[in-house]
């Protein structure tokens, strides 16, 4: 067998790039505009920058979003949910009163994420546009069917947070487009949620499963609603529909929680990679789904 | 019993204020003008021949100035050809994935990395093996062209053996062995009450060290001097081997071992060669510094290892006979530690009949270097494995076991060398008494899980070599310790207390430095477990050499003979009289300054090390399974060892803990990982996982102090027995809570949930 190859190298060392760093949201945009698609947008640089210096992403421009203002903090919304700027930090999405309260499981996502130094740098928007399987705050975002606000040349839009991602690492947001703000409706009484994560080592890793569940009870102890997103498992998150309507109605059990569990597990289409086989990563999704129902069922009862 | 004043007190080590402040200097921190940076193309393929390589496009790439491939180098004995320094580029076979084909030289890193990318390499594939069995039978591929003679002058600073391994006539992957046996195997399993047989696998993995190989070499065409700064644990290995390679007289070459980001025996000789053949040919600087990367795909890590294992017991807990077959895979050049492997897995314990059979095979990964007690912790996974599950068997204690047939100085190892004073005995009663131990029935489990508690041994024989050291007076009365050892683990801490001590000054007089190969006295590299042991010997020397000079000119000053001199405090004197004394900072004038009487005071110290003092240590750990994930969480952990006598117990305290902590590593998480052709596919920190400081728990150090022969104060090597028996205590402790032994190591969720059936 003869194999001609050029040797392709990955350089780990950055390259030259132009630098921006725009006061605004307008701004920003006009700018990747005039770029096209050599520009990158940088937020708290915890993945752009590492796929610079190690995975060959090698831009022509980089546009900071760091002097952009209007794009930072969580303030409440006139329905009673929640706005969530796209440039927030990891660390302030953990410690919101309110997403700890009423949202639990984005403040779970959020503070497991990194190390206390990588949430200090890394934000919510990076985290979804980034678009990994994994990535820790998409589950949560997704169960509670957060919707993203986009600004792009031709305006604003918005879109359901699940329907952003399109396959590992890619996203449907069109060139020039920014996300600004996520919105979280606003979340019913009884109300419980959670997310749990497989990973090797206590902290400083990689989901190799991700399972985010939301439970609304009726008034009856019934459940009224229920989500369950799964990370890592597929090429982009995905929502366990079948053991989410399996679940609706139901009185919660033991028994329900554990076949819901296999519906999900039929719902992943996981690989083997370094971190797990499917097997593995398949068996987990069972463990872990039963687990997190238990758990956002403790909390929308108390 | 002696009572001291400096040595056996914890010290801070000297150099620890610039580490943690970042002021120290790193070979990777050294420019020097007109230096040329290097990046080395890797193969793809894990074997290949190469048809060719075409540069033009690389070398025509702005800030190049000089591509090198194997066509342009300087052609070595083939009786080298087996030791992997010497195959700086590959020529017309690539054996391992990673393996440099062309290194290009460049004005800057980025331009370098730029050019990489330019090369076009051509190569055909050949059939590659990559487990040890698989190269074992009798229709594997080879792995490679045949190795001549193996060369081992690296190894033999590890350990020290007297046996030799027997080199394979006929071609084959196999390519060494030692056999020991005793008694009679076959009447010993007889009489046996219980018998376990099983064979047990541990990973490739690597050392860890914080900081990637690097090099900075420099060749004076004029003098023709070469100068290397180097991140190494032996320069003077370093110098006798680029002095053999290039022969080069060593008089002509200045190795300048740097201050060290760790190696645990990774850090031998691997970059040097390179960079000294590259500025020979440039004539100018040339810096080689491995990225994280280059250091997990192409460094030198420690090898897999499975071992097929025998053992027997009777009810009463005496072991009766071991049979086992220990295999290394090496890798793509021979150096797996076969005698060693297999002295210790019959070592530990009294088993009157054993059949030990050790071998090292080739495959087509990149090749092992030592790694602290290489080979140990994989043949201790086995038997102390195996022990626990006799005792298990037996309903017995597994710590009565141990301590039943532990065995003791004049005890015979399988080698039929004789054990020496050692405190193996003493390990295990340190742990029977820890807290952790003590109470492992009590302590309820998390809701949830299962908690079990277990415990394993390991020991390690330590390395020989000659050493010297200088201590010079100075003219203010302070002391300069000259030695030629790289410190990694605070040796040279301890040398300024052993010299403190002798000459009965406070230890901030006293200050010690690592000299260069032409300035300072022979040191053998800082592995084995032996620099405290060999050089701190020589220092000790060579105070008592000052102590002896300056109490000649005492004499000769205060016109009394040395007999009648008393020394204390800083000042020596007649049988205590204040007025027939002299004060050591007037001695130090007297020495030294204009028109001085005296000659300046000198010590010398050299001596050769000819017994060895092995180390023990006993380790327990408590841990928690979830049975559903198959997750472990360490929650607590005890190491007892026998440090002989601490010279400074910080340092002491911290080797064993750090080795506990790799050791924890080798059993939940380190793994090198390849796909089907053969490629590392986890050679970043992220999925190579070392343990957090989240993963680890606090670690109880228990020394015991069994004085050794030789060392000083009866100290006795420190450095590489913590890492020994972490995956077989570990592994104990996870049968101990869920029932379920699981005989891979590392033991990964998906490993137990496997061994569980759960999956
Ligand atoms: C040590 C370490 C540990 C990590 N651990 C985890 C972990 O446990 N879990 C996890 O999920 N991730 C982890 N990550 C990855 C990373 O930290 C997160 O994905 C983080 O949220 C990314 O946010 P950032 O602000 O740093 O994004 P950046 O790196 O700045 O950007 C990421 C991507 O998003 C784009 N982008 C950023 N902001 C916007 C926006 N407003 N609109 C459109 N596009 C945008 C950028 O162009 C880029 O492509 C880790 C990273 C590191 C370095």
């Amino acid at each position: 067998m003869r194999v001609r190859i050029r040797v392709r190298y990955n350089a780990p060392h950055m390259r030259r790039f132009d630098y921006f760093a725009p006061t605004s949201v307008e701004e920003a945009v006009s700018l990747l505009q005039e770029r096209g698609d050599g520009a990158r947008l940088l937020a708290g640089g915890t993945d752009l920058l590492v796929q610079m210096k190690e995975a060959g992403v090698h831009p022509s421009a980089v546009v900071s979003l760091h002097a952009v203002d209007e794009l930072r903090g969580i303030s409440d919304e006139s329905d009673g949910g929640l706005r969530i700027g796209a440039r927030t930090l990891m660390n302030d999405v953990a410690a919101h009163e309110t997403v700890r309260g009423a949202y639990t499981a984005l403040a779970e996502g959020a503070g497991v994420l990194g190390s206390t130094q990588t949430r200090n740098m890394a934000t919510i928007g990076g985290n979804i546009a980034n678009a990994a399987p994994s990535a820790d705050t998409a589950p949560p975002l997704a169960v509670f069917d957060a919707e993203a606000e986009i600004a792009g040349p031709g305006g604003t839009r918005t879109l359901p947070v699940i329907e952003l991602f399109s396959g590992p690492g890619s996203t449907t947001l069109e060139t020039a487009e920014v996300i600004t703000a996520f919105r979280l409706p606003a979340v019913p009484d009884h109300t419980g949620s959670a997310y749990q994560r497989h990973t090797p080592r206590k902290t400083m890793d990689i989901a190799t499963v991700g399972v985010s569940v939301k439970l609304t009870l009726a008034d009856d102890g019934s459940i009224g609603d229920a989500a369950i997103c799964l990370g890592a498992v597929a090429p982009t998150v995905i929502r366990a529909g079948e053991a989410e309507r399996a679940l609706a109605g139901e009185t919660p059990s033991d028994e329900l929680f554990a076949s819901a569990g296999e519906l999900a597990q039929a719902a992943a289409s996981p690989i083997s990679d370094v971190r797990g086989s499917a097997e593995f990563r398949r068996y987990l999704i069972g463990v872990m789904t039963r687990r997190c129902l238990g758990i956002a069922l403790e909390r929308a009862q108390a | 019993m002696t009572t001291y004043t400096t040595v056996g007190k914890p010290i801070p080590r000297v150099e620890g204020t610039h580490k943690v402040t970042g002021n120290s200097t790193y070979a990777a921190d050294v420019q020097l003008p007109g230096m040329l940076h290097c990046k080395l193309l890797r193969s793809p393929y894990a074997h290949a021949k190469i048809v060719s390589i075409d540069t033009t496009k690389a070398a025509a790439h702005a800030g190049v100035e000089r591509i090198v491939t194997a066509d342009d180098l300087p052609e070595f004995e083939a009786r080298y050809m087996s030791n992997r320094a010497y195959n700086l580029l590959a020529g017309e076979e690539v054996v391992f994935h990673g393996q440099p084909v062309a290194a290009v030289l460049a004005t800057d890193a980025t331009a370098a990395e730029e050019a990489l990318e330019l090369i076009d390499a051509v190569y055909e594939e050949l059939p590659a093996v990559f487990d040890p069995l698989d190269a074992m039978r009798d229709d594997a591929p080879p792995a490679r062209a045949p190795v001549g003679e193996i060369d081992r002058s690296e190894s033999k600073g590890h350990v020290t053996v007297e046996v030799e391994e027997e080199q394979s006539d006929k071609p084959s992957n196999v390519v060494s062995q030692t056999k020991f046996s005793r008694g009679d195997v076959e009447a010993g399993f007889a009489e046996s009450d219980v018998v376990v047989e099983r064979t047990w696998r541990s990973a490739m993995m690597h050392q860890g060290y914080i900081e990637p190989h690097a090099t900075v070499a420099s060749y004076d065409p004029i003098s023709e001097e070469l100068t290397i700064w180097t991140a190494t644990q032996g320069q003077f290995f370093v110098r006798d081997q680029i002095s053999r390679m290039l022969r080069i007289p060593e008089t002509k070459i200045r190795v300048i071992g740097t201050e060290l980001g760790g190696g645990f025996g990774g850090k031998i000789f691997l970059t040097q060669s390179l960079a000294a053949v590259l500025t020979r040919i440039t004539s100018r600087p040339v810096k080689l510094v491995f990225s994280r990367s280059d250091d997990l795909v192409g460094a030198n890590p420690a090898g897999q290892c499975v071992v097929d294992l025998k053992t027997g017991m009777k009810n009463d807990g005496t072991v009766t006979a071991l049979q086992t077959k220990v295999i290394y895979n090496s890798g793509a050049y021979p150096g797996a530690p076969v005698v060693i492997g297999a002295i210790l897995i019959g070592g530990y314990y009294k088993f009157p009949n054993l059949e030990i059979e050790a071998c090292e095979v080739l495959t087509n990964k990149v090749s092992v270097g030592a790694i602290r007690a290489p080979g140990a912790h994989n043949v201790t996974l086995a038997i102390e494995s195996q022990m626990d599950m006799m005792a298990r068997e037996l309903e017995r204690d597994p710590l009565d076991v141990r301590m039943q047939n532990a065995v003791e100085a004049g005890d015979e190892m399988p080698s039929k060398a004789v054990y020496s004073s050692i405190g193996l005995k003493e390990c295990l009663k340190a742990v029977q008494d820890s807290e952790i131990w003590r109470d492992r029935n009590e302590r309820p489990a998390t809701p949830g899980k299962r908690r079990g508690v277990g415990i394993a041994v390991g020991g390690w024989l330590g390395g020989l070599q000659p050493a010297g050291a200088h201590v010079e007076l100075n003219g203010d009365g302070t002391l300069n310790v000259i030695v030629g050892s790289n410190d990694i683990t605070g040796t040279n801490t301890s040398f300024a207390q052993i010299v403190a001590e002798e000459l009965a000054v406070p230890l901030d007089m006293v200050n010690v430095v690592t000299g260069d190969t032409k300035t300072a006295p022979f040191a053998g590299m800082s592995a084995g477990s032996k620099t405290l042991f060999t050089v701190g010997r020589a220092v000790k020397a060579a105070a008592e050499d000052v102590r002896s000079q300056l109490l000649g000119v005492a004499a000769e000053r205060l016109q009394a003979k040395v007999e009648e001199l008393e020394w204390k405090d800083g000042v020596i004197s007649v049988g205590g009289d204040a007025e027939k004394s002299i004060k050591f900072r007037q001695l130090a004038g007297i020495t030294t300054g204009f028109g001085a009487q005296y000659p300046p005071v000198i010590g010398r110290g050299a001596i050769s090390a000819r017994q060895q003092a092995p180390g023990f240590t006993a380790q327990v750990a408590e841990v928690e399974v979830d049975e559903e994930t198959g997750e472990v969480t360490l929650l607590r952990w005890g190491i007892a060892q026998d440090a002989g006598f601490a010279i400074n117990p910080l340092s002491v305290a911290g080797q064993m803990q750090g080795g506990a902590t790799q050791g924890m590593g080798i059993a939940l998480w380190e793994e090198m990982l390849h796909d089907e052709g053969g490629r590392l596919i986890n050679d970043g920190l992220l999925d190579y996982r070392m343990p957090t400081a989240l993963d680890v728990p606090n670690i109880e150090t228990y020394i015991v102090e069994v004085p050794s022969e030789d060392g000083p104060y009866g100290a006795r090597g420190v450095g590489e027995p913590s890492i020994i028996p972490g995956a077989a205590a570990v592994g104990n402790a996870i049968e101990d809570a869920i029932g379920v032994r699981v005989a891979e190591a590392p033991f990964t969720p998906e490993r137990i949930l496997r061994a569980m059936g759960k999956i």
